[in-house]
C-alpha cells in the first residue's frame, strides 16, 4: 500500500509536468467506448490478486490460457474457412490448402446449404445461388466428393451450417467417415450449429423460430456428446464472430455468446442430462477486430468469465469444463475493397491479438475478400500470415507474454465487468430466446451498426483507404470466379441420385421423421439414416418448416 | 421535390446478408425518405408493390455473387410489366468493380460497391430524381 501511495504521489508530480504537452485529441476509448488513459500503472492493477483473479496457464480462472503449455506444447490449427463452386472443386482447394500448411479444414457452405434448399426446389433464383458463397452440400455424394483423397483421419473438419441444417450435413459427414472405416471415437471435428448467427447474423430464408433452432442445436449435442455417438465432436460452437460481423463492440460480442451458451445448457438439463454428459464439448468461435490491447484483453476476460460462468452456476465435475476453448476468425467486416492489399497487414494484426489471446485454432482473412471469394494467391497469403507469425516472430515461444502488463490486466478486469453485466441484462429478460422473440437483440445489432456507420462516414473511426489515405483511380483487383455451371452440376447430381436411391424407403423415413418433430423428440437418428439412404438436404428441412412453420422475424429496423 | 422521395427496398434469393441494406435503409430514412424494407421477396411481387405503391426507387442487395444474374431477372421483369422507367433501380452489395459497367448496361440506375457512403446513395437519388422532374 504505500508502494502505491508513492506512485500516486509521483503520478500526480507527472500530471503537472505533462499538463505543458499537448494531445492529439481530446478523447481516447476503445473500440467498446471504454476510455483509454494516457498511462497505466501500478495503480490500475490494485485489488487484482495475482493468484486468485490471473493464476497460471491451465488452471483457474484461466486467464492466461486453457493449457499449462500453450503453443509451446501444440500451435494452433490453422484452419481456413473455404468453399467455392462445385465439391470436387472445393476438394482441389482444400488439397492446395494442405499443401501450403493448413492444419484443419472449414466448410463454408453456399447460400442454399446454409438455408436447406435443393437446387431444384421452387424457390425463386435458388438456381443463381448455387455454389457462388461457398461449396454446395445437398446430398451424401456432394460429401463424399468433398471429402476425396483428404487425410480426415489426421485432420479435423468444421461444419460451418447452423440449426436448420445441421443434423443433415453433420450426419451426411459422419456416414462417409464411417464408410472409410473411422470409428465413432475418431470423428473428429466441429459443427457451428449456432442459433444466434441466424437470428440477429444473417438472416437464412425461411428460417425457423428461435426455440425450434435451439431444439435442433440441442438434438445435435445429445446426439454427438450425451449419447455418445461423436463423444470427440464438437457439436456446436457459439459463433460470436458471427454477431460481431453485425456490428456490435468487444462486450456485446462476449455477453450475448455467454447467454446462448446458457440457453443451451439450461435446455439439455431441462431434458434431464447432466451438465457433465456435455458440456465440455461446447466450443466458441470469436472475432478478432480492430482494437488490439482490447481483443487480447476480450480473450482473457472470456476464459475468466467462462471458468466463472461454470463454477457458480452448474459445478461440473470434469476440469475440462471449465476450459473456454476457441476458434478465432479475423474481421471481415474491417476489410476494405478500397486498397486491398492493406487489408492483408490488417489480418495481420489481428491474427497477432488472437495468437496472443491464446486461441486454439484461427482463420485469416483473405485480402480480396470484401470483393469476392478469395483466389489461389489471396488465400495461400492468408496461410502465410498464420505461418509467419509461428515461424518468425517467436511469439509462440511465451504463454501469454501480456500478463502483467498494467493497461492489459486493467482493461481485461473493466471488460470483465461490463461483458458480465450485459450478460445479466439478457438473462434477466429471460434469456436469449426470449430476447430473440421480442425482438430486442436484433435491435441492439442494428443500433450498433449504425452507430458504427455514423462513426465511419464522420471519419471519427478511421479506415484508411476510405476515409482517410484515399487514392484515386485504383486498379480494381481482379476476381476470383466461381464455376458458373455449378447449379446444372448440382442439379444433376441431385437428379441421378434421386433416379438411384430407394425412394420408397426414403418416403418412409420422411414419414418417421415428420412424427418424430411432432413429438419433439430427438431428430438425429432418423435424419442420420434419411441422409444414408440418400435424402436431400431441402428434403429434410423441409419436414422441419412442414411441421413447425417457419418464423416471421420481429425486428424494428 | 416537394414530396417525400419513396423507397422500395428488397433482397432477392437466399442470401442472408441483411445488414448492408437495412443500413441503407435507415440511412435513407434519416435523410427524410420514405423507406420499405421488404426483405426476402420474389421479384415479381417487388415488382408489383413497387407500381402499386408508386415508389421512385427499387433498391437491392446482393453479396452472393449472383448479382448479373438477379439484375437482369429484375430488368426483364420490370420490362415485362411496362414499368422499366418509371423506376430508379439500383443496387448495392459486394461485388467486383470490374462488373459495374455490366450491370449499368443491363439496365441498374444506380451501382453501389462496397463501402459506398450512404450520403453518396443519397445524393445520387436525389441528383437523378431531380433530372428526370426536370424533363
Amino acid at each position: 500500500m504505500e508502494e502505491n501511495d508513492k506512485i500516486r504521489q509521483a503520478e500526480e508530480e507527472w500530471k503537472k509536468d505533462k499538463e505543458r504537452w499537448a494531445e492529439r485529441r481530446d478523447e481516447f476509448v476503445s473500440d467498446a467506448g471504454i476510455e483509454v488513459k494516457d498511462l497505466y500503472t501500478p495503480l490500475d492493477t490494485e485489488g487484482i490478486d495475482y493468484l486468485e483473479d490471473i493464476g497460471f496457464p491451465g488452471q483457474p480462472p484461466f486467464v492466461r490460457g486453457v493449457y499449462p503449455t500453450m503453443y509451446r506444447g501444440r500451435l494452433w490449427t490453422i484452419r481456413m474457412f473455404s468453399g467455392h463452386g462445385t465439391p470436387e472443386e472445393t476438394n482441389q482447394r482444400w488439397k492446395m490448402l494442405y499443401e501450403e500448411g493448413e492444419t484443419g479444414f472449414s466448410a463454408a457452405v453456399d447460400s442454399l446449404t446454409f438455408s436447406g434448399v435443393d437446387p431444384d426446389q421452387e424457390v425463386e433464383g435458388a438456381a443463381h445461388e448455387v455454389g457462388k458463397e461457398g461449396v454446395p452440400l445437398f446430398s451424401i455424394r456432394g460429401m463424399k466428393a468433398l471429402a476425396e483423397d483428404l487425410p480426415l483421419d489426421k485432420m479435423s473438419v468444421a461444419l460451418v451450417v447452423e440449426p436448420m441444417t445441421s443434423a443433415a450435413i453433420t450426419s451426411m459427414y459422419f456416414n462417409v467417415l464411417k464408410e472409410r472405416g473411422l470409428r465413432k471415437e475418431q470423428f473428429s471435428g466441429t459443427t457451428q450449429n449456432d442459433i444466434l448467427t441466424m437470428t440477429i447474423g444473417y438472416i437464412p430464408w425461411g428460417s425457423l423460430r428461435p426455440a425450434d433452432l435451439l431444439k435442433l442445436a440441442c438434438d445435435l449435442i445429445e446426439y454427438c456428446t450425451a449419447m455418445g455417438e461423436a463423444p470427440r465432436w464438437n457439436p456446436i460452437n457459439f459463433t460470436t464472430y458471427n454477431y460481431r460481423e453485425g456490428g456490435i463492440d468487444a462486450v456485446q460480442e462476449i455477453a450475448m455468446g455467454l447467454a446462448n451458451a446458457v440457453a443451451h445448457i439450461d435446455e439439455l438439463l431441462r431434458r434431464g442430462w447432466k451438465i457433465d454428459d456435455f458440456v465440455h464439448r461446447l466450443a466458441f468461435h470469436l472475432s478478432a477486430h480492430r482494437d488490439f490491447f482490447e481483443e487480447i484483453a476480450k480473450y482473457r476476460a472470456a476464459r475468466k468469465l467462462w471458468y466463472r460462468l461454470m463454477k457458480e452456476r452448474y459445478q461440473p465435475e470434469n476440469p475440462d469444463a471449465y476450459r473456454f476453448r476457441f476458434h478465432v476468425q479475423t474481421a471481415g467486416s474491417s476489410l476494405t475493397a478500397q486498397q486491398p492489399m492493406v487489408n492483408i497487414i490488417r489480418t495481420a494484426y489481428q491474427a497477432l491479438e488472437a495468437v496472443l489471446g491464446g486461441t486454439q485454432s484461427l482463420h485469416t482473412n483473405s485480402y480480396d475478400e470484401a470483393i469476392c471469394l478469395p483466389s489461389e494467391e489471396s488465400v495461400r497469403l492468408a496461410v502465410r500470415t498464420q505461418e509467419l507469425i509461428q515461424e518468425e516472430t517467436g511469439v509462440a515461444s511465451v504463454v501469454d507474454p501480456l500478463a502483467g502488463s498494467y493497461y492489459v490486466e486493467s482493461l481485461t478486469r473493466e471488460l470483465e465487468e461490463r461483458i458480465w453485466e450485459y450478460f445479466m441484462r439478457i438473462e434477466e429478460m429471460g434469456g436469449v430466446v426470449e430476447a430473440l422473440n421480442t425482438g430486442w437483440l436484433f435491435n441492439e445489432m442494428s443500433k450498433a451498426f449504425n452507430k458504427r456507420r455514423r462513426d465511419q462516414e464522420s471519419g471519427r473511426e478511421s479506415i484508411i483507404g476510405v476515409n482517410c489515405y484515399v487514392m484515386e483511380g485504383e486498379d480494381p483487383t481482379p476476381p476470383f470466379r466461381t464455376n458458373p455451371r455449378a447449379a446444372e452440376i448440382e442439379k444433376k447430381r441431385l437428379a441421378d441420385l434421386r433416379a438411384e436411391r430407394d425412394n420408397a424407403k426414403v418416403s418412409v423415413l420422411l414419414d418417421q421423421l415428420r412424427s418424430v418433430c411432432e413429438k419433439r423428440e430427438n431428430v438425429l437418428p432418423v435424419v442420420r439414416e434419411l441422409t444414408a439412404a440418400g435424402a436431400s438436404l431441402g428434403e429434410i428441412t423441409g419436414v422441419y418448416r412442414e411441421i413447425w412453420g417457419i418464423w416471421q422475424l420481429p425486428f424494428v429496423a | 421535390m416537394d414530396r417525400k422521395i419513396r423507397v422500395l427496398l428488397f433482397k432477392p434469393g437466399l442470401d442472408g446478408h441483411w445488414r448492408g441494406i437495412m443500413t441503407v435503409s435507415k440511412a435513407l430514412s434519416e435523410a427524410g425518405m420514405e423507406t420499405i424494407f421488404f426483405g426476402f421477396k420474389n421479384v415479381k411481387g417487388v415488382v408489383e408493390a413497387a407500381i402499386q405503391e408508386d415508389v421512385d426507387v427499387i433498391g437491392f442487395s446482393v453479396h452472393s455473387g449472383a448479382h448479373l444474374e438477379w439484375s437482369r431477372e429484375i430488368v426483364t421483369e420490370l420490362e415485362q410489366q411496362g414499368a422499366r422507367d418509371d423506376f430508379l433501380l439500383l443496387i448495392g452489395g459486394v461485388f467486383p468493380e470490374q462488373d459495374h459497367a455490366e450491370l449499368r448496361e443491363i439496365g441498374i440506375d444506380g451501382v453501389f460497391g462496397p463501402a459506398t457512403a450512404t450520403q453518396d446513395i443519397v445524393d445520387f437519388i436525389m441528383e437523378r430524381l431531380r433530372q428526370r422532374e426536370a424533363v
